[in-house]
């Protein structure tokens, strides 16, 4: 599968190839998506010994964020803020493989040391209270009919530990109610080295984040250590990607009001058959439409922010995703086009304002997008409020090879599922073919105390769609 | 037995003859049985009301008091149970003395200091040093100004504390070269380096001598703080309690050695020094086991990006925070905050064209720290969090300096110390965008001082080891009287309110507090000043405990009318027929009585 996504790549080539790695670095991936939208990714990272960590030194790693993973004892932590959703069929493959994102609203797992499963509980709520407080979020909600203890489908991020020997516990945790905004945004910037005031990050405005088509914000805290027995680090990754209408992000702030076009300047499409001075047809402007940074995000990018590698030099921070024939224009800083001819990158200005221009250059100014692994969608089934189904489409696109993964479903305990009813077929027959599923783990829901807990090893075909359902009933709930 | 019928028949016949036609509405009286089982039935009811239904109500209903010894917690409220007094051990070496003339010297020395003090339940005590003729005393000379390093000076501190308990030593040493006595307090140690002219030593047979009298009244002015702050702890901690002492504060001109006067702590205390006094004890902070300490480096740019801090931790301030380990635990972490920016309410530096300078105004030094901004929250744990935060100005608006003062740095009270660190001071040490750990160096000295005023140390002592001994006397007498205290409220809280349970935790915190305040006490009048404090520190934690007793703080609290509310409609019922029944046989009986009489 190819992957078009640049930093990615760049990013794991300039792991293994520079030593001189400094502790900080950011960047900004855009990709012009068709047909009139913008993935902007940002992508903070930043590195400190473990030693100076545990010892409370802290540098680029925010200490309010620190304390917290260390009054909890967390190795390790993944939390995700979305909103919006993604949509496969035009934009095509995730960013990052979809590791930096999670469901709807608050997710958040953390591998705790404690000694015991009682322990790691009361760990993980106070992990919660202090996150709650950190990123003005309910997650002080997450109680015990929330968490689940996923066994297959989460695997620890950190190099060099393991998770039986050091008692670690997995906990998982989901409020998919609440409502991502501009007060998460604030405390997630605040724990930036240079707080959106400098370097990508001063992009970042909640006006134009929120009014996203789609938006991901994602903290990764892990531990490394290395294999070679040198000095162990922590590393912590703070994501945002955000899929923005280049339209809509364009409007004027003083003007917002959509307004219809005058007829003069309207753009017909003039293949239609029906195509006339009377009859237009809108074609799409959008395509290959000219853009500045000021323009899509209210303002330049302001300087750089500790874009230096240990010897001085300065660091690409701004990598965009066109082809190479495309013309763009930048006001300063260099350019450094890449190899494959669809990715170049720019350093970014001391501390002038840095401005991309993005010209006009015909309709085929895209790299094609990556088809993704799996297309899966999940409606309810039934009738009432009482009984009713899941119906899960899960679909392989590739026409070659299988797929294998794991689903992961967690209900609250007033949704009780019935395993029996739980078939899987493909979608071209009509019987149930068991083997579809090759493993089971379900923790069943407790009233009151435990939601379900339900993980899926499901295999699908090359070229096929496997249909998953089950059935449920809802507990009557009482008012009280 | 006898048949229904039978019984009927009678009755009929019984009616019939005691009840003629015209009182036929009357019933027929009881007979006796029914009399007596009516009684019974009663008596029965009462029985159960009042051997089962009276104790079961009191038993669920009852509070579980503990006894606490509340005279004995009252007393120690009130200081009548402990008068701590703080007498100092002060050794006096005189190698060049005969062993009469030292002891002479040293009984005229304490003779004038006793007539110096003024304060009676803070006395030093003289004593002749046991090594007599230590080599080192014989050959040493008065060091001029030592400039040591200061992880060398808490070496010699901590050899020193070991090898003797008294507070000073007083090195005795004649010189020819100088007419008078001088002294000299070395920085370091707890050594008061005394030099005097060969003339002035004393001979046996004079009743005065010069020479006793500087080294009283050296002593003297080196301990008046000191003095001053414990006679504030104490004279506050009675003017909490009895009100009578809040009269204005008698002038110190008053005589010495009258005994009345002596014993009111507010008596050495004039007006300006007490204002001095209350602004120190409000600037520093209440007493904790544990504190919390950030250091925070801020710039308003991106330079510098990183600093020194932990081998300037480890060799400017951990020293510092082990030797005052005996009084609190610290816990220390470091960040580093890039564009920093004032709050919009400060005004923006001013340049001082004669100088050369940046100042910022005086009173924007309040809204210094951008609260808004500056991610200075406090560190998760029990206990306070001291914020020092270094500031790195802008190489365009540097060096920058208070308006007025030219001071760089200054202390915010309850919260923490701020310095402004100029990058010209810091260029030729820092190496490249790094601060160097003598770059600072400064810095992390102002921060130990500031450190050290928030814990109430002394300001006028030269001697940092004195400073701390101070510092744990100070610190035993206040949570000593803070224990006390909380006795008291807790003693007074438990007569308050009566509805309130006492469980038996609470009990074994007031125990706890009581024999560890008696321990302090005890070790006080005995000179073991860090024992005291030990002993104190865990009295104020069980005294904490005992107050703040979860169970305690949630009380159930029932007004009377409540009571009444819930228990009417509850006893009405019941207790209306019992009552009533009850009377009507008391009176029945009466009744039945008085016939029988007539």
């Amino acid at each position: 599968m190819k992957d078009s996504f640049c930093p990615l790549l760049l990013y794991l080539l300039s792991c293994s190839l520079i030593l001189a790695e400094p502790d900080y670095h950011e960047r900004l991936n855009l990709q012009p998506l068709t047909p009139a939208s913008l993935l902007a990714s940002f992508n903070f990272w930043s590195k400190a010994s473990l030693q100076s960590y545990e010892e409370q030194h802290f540098r680029y790693i925010p200490r309010s964020l620190g304390q917290i993973l260390q009054h909890a004892k967390t190795r390790e932590l993944h939390l995700r803020f979305s909103t919006g959703r993604w949509d496969d069929e035009s934009w095509g493959a995730r960013p990052w493989g979809g590791t930096k994102e999670g469901g709807t609203g608050v997710e958040l797992w953390a591998w705790v040391e404690a000694d015991s499963d009682a322990g790691s509980f009361a760990r993980w709520v106070t992990l919660n209270n202090a996150l709650s407080g950190l990123f003005c979020a309910s997650l002080n909600f997450i109680d015990s009919t929330r968490t689940t203890r996923p066994i297959m489908t989460f695997e620890p991020a950190s190099v060099g530990t393991n998770a039986s020997t050091d008692n670690l516990y997995l906990l998982h945790g989901t409020l998919p109610r609440e409502v991502v905004c501009t007060e998460n945004l604030t405390p997630f910037l605040k724990l930036l080295p240079c707080k959106g005031k400098a370097g990508i990050a001063s992009l970042l405005d909640g006006h134009k984040l929120f009014d996203a088509s789609w938006q991901s914000m994602a903290i990764d805290v892990r531990s490394v250590c290395p294999a070679d027995g040198s000095e162990c680090s922590i590393e912590m990754e703070q994501t945002v990607d955000m899929v923005l209408d280049v339209q809509r992000s364009k409007r004027p702030r003083d003007n917002p009001i959509p307004r219809p076009v005058p007829s003069e300047g309207l753009r017909c499409d003039d293949s239609k058959p029906y195509a006339g001075s009377e009859i237009c047809y809108p074609s799409d402007i959008s395509n290959g439409q000219s853009w500045t940074i000021a323009e899509i995000f209210g303002r330049p990018i302001q300087g750089s922010c500790l874009a230096e590698d240990s010897n001085g030099n300065p660091l690409d921070s701004v990598y965009i995703d066109v082809p190479n024939e495309r013309e763009m224009y930048v006001t300063s800083g260099t350019e450094n086009k890449h190899l494959s001819g669809t990715c170049r990158s720019f350093t970014l200005p001391k501390s002038e304002p840095f401005e991309m221009v993005l010209s006009h250059l015909g309709p085929q100014t895209f790299n094609d997008h990556t088809t993704p692994p799996l297309y899966a969608s999940r409606s309810f089934t039934g009738h009432g409020q009482e009984r009713g189904g899941v119906q899960t489409l899960l679909t392989n696109p590739s026409l070659t090879s299988s797929i294998s993964f794991v689903y992961f479903e967690t209900l609250p305990w007033f949704m009780k599922p019935y395993l029996h009813t739980l078939t899987a077929r493909l979608s071209n027959s009509s019987t149930p073919n068991p083997s579809l599923v090759k493993e089971t783990f379900y923790r069943p829901s407790l009233d009151r105390r435990r939601g379900t807990q339900l993980e899926l090893l499901i295999s699908v075909p090359a070229n096929s769609t496997v249909i998953l359902t089950y059935d449920f009933d809802k507990a009557i709930l009482r008012y009280t | 037995m006898m048949a229904p019928g039978t019984e009927f028949g009678e009755g009929d016949r019984d009616y019939r003859l005691t009840s003629p036609a015209k009182s036929s509405k009357k019933p027929p009286p009881e007979t006796s049985e029914s009399i007596r089982v009516r009684g019974l039935v009663i008596v029965s009811f009462w029985a159960v009301v009042i051997f089962l239904g009276l104790p079961v109500w009191l038993w669920t209903t009852s509070i579980h008091r503990a006894r606490l010894p509340l005279q004995e917690m009252l007393d120690w409220a009130d200081g009548k149970a402990c008068k701590p007094t703080f007498p100092l051990q002060i050794a006096i070496e005189a190698p060049f003395l005969q062993d009469a003339e030292a002891r002479h010297l040293m009984r005229m020395t304490q003779h004038a200091l006793d007539d110096l003090n003024e304060f009676s339940a803070h006395h030093l005590r003289l004593r002749l040093a046991k090594s007599l003729s230590s080599p080192s005393g014989r050959n040493a000379s008065i060091p001029e100004s030592q400039d040591l390093e200061i992880g060398q000076v808490f070496q010699s501190y901590e050899d020193l504390d070991v090898r003797d308990d008294s507070a000073l030593t007083v090195r005795l040493r004649a010189q020819d070269s100088i007419q008078a006595a001088r002294s000299e307090l070395q920085s370091h140690s707890t050594i008061l380096d005394v030099a005097y002219a060969p003339n002035q030593t004393p001979s046996v047979s004079s009743s005065s001598s010069a020479l006793a009298t500087f080294i009283a009244n050296r002593l003297q002015e080196l301990f008046a703080e000191e003095q001053a702050i414990i006679a504030y702890i104490l004279g506050q901690s009675a003017a909490g309690i009895q009100s009578t002492l809040h009269s204005p504060y008698v002038s110190p001109a008053t005589a010495p050695g009258s005994r009345e006067v002596r014993s009111r702590p507010n008596r050495l205390i004039n007006p300006e020094m007490a204002a001095r006094l209350a602004s120190r004890m409000t600037r520093s902070l209440k007493y904790a086991p544990t504190y919390h300490i950030t250091m925070s480096l801020f710039t308003p740019s991106a330079s510098p990006s990183s600093w020194q801090i932990e081998s300037a931790l480890a060799e400017y301030l951990t020293p510092l925070l082990d030797s005052i380990s005996a009084v609190s635990n610290f816990t220390v972490d470091t960040q580093v905050q890039f564009h920093a920016t004032f709050s919009p309410s400060v005004h923006a530096p001013e340049h001082d064209a004669d100088h050369g300078v940046w100042t910022l105004q005086e009173e924007d030094l309040s809204g210094f720290i951008n609260a808004a901004e500056w991610p200075l929250s406090p560190s998760i744990g029990a206990g306070p969090t001291l914020n020092f935060v270094l500031y790195v100005p802008d190489q365009t608006t540097s060096p920058l300096v208070v308006k007025g003062t030219q001071a760089s740095s200054w202390l915010i009270p309850h919260w923490g110390g701020v310095v402004i660190l100029n990058p010209q001071d810091a260029s030729t040490t820092s190496v490249g965008s790094t601060l160097s750990k003598e770059a600072i160096r400064p810095a992390l000295l102002t921060f130990s001082h500031q450190l050290l005023s928030f814990l109430g140390a002394p300001q006028t002592l030269p001697s940092l080891p004195l400073q701390l001994q101070t510092l744990t006397r100070i610190r035993a007498a206040s949570l000593l009287l803070s224990a006390s205290s909380t006795m008291g409220s807790l003693a007074r809280l438990t007569v308050a309110l009566p509805s309130i349970a006492i469980p038996e935790t609470v009990s074994t915190a007031v125990d706890a507090t009581l024999s560890h305040l008696r321990y302090t006490c005890n070790a006080l009048k005995e000179g073991k000043f860090t024992e005291a404090l030990e002993n104190a520190r865990i009295a104020e934690a069980e005294a904490e405990r005992g107050f703040f007793e979860k169970s305690m703080v949630g009380q159930v609290y029932f007004p009377d009318e409540h009571k009444v509310a819930v228990y009417l409609p509850l006893l009405g019922p019941v207790g209306v027929p019992l009552i009533m029944s009850a009377l009507k046989e008391l009176k029945r009986m009466w009744a039945s009585r008085k016939a029988q009489r007539t």
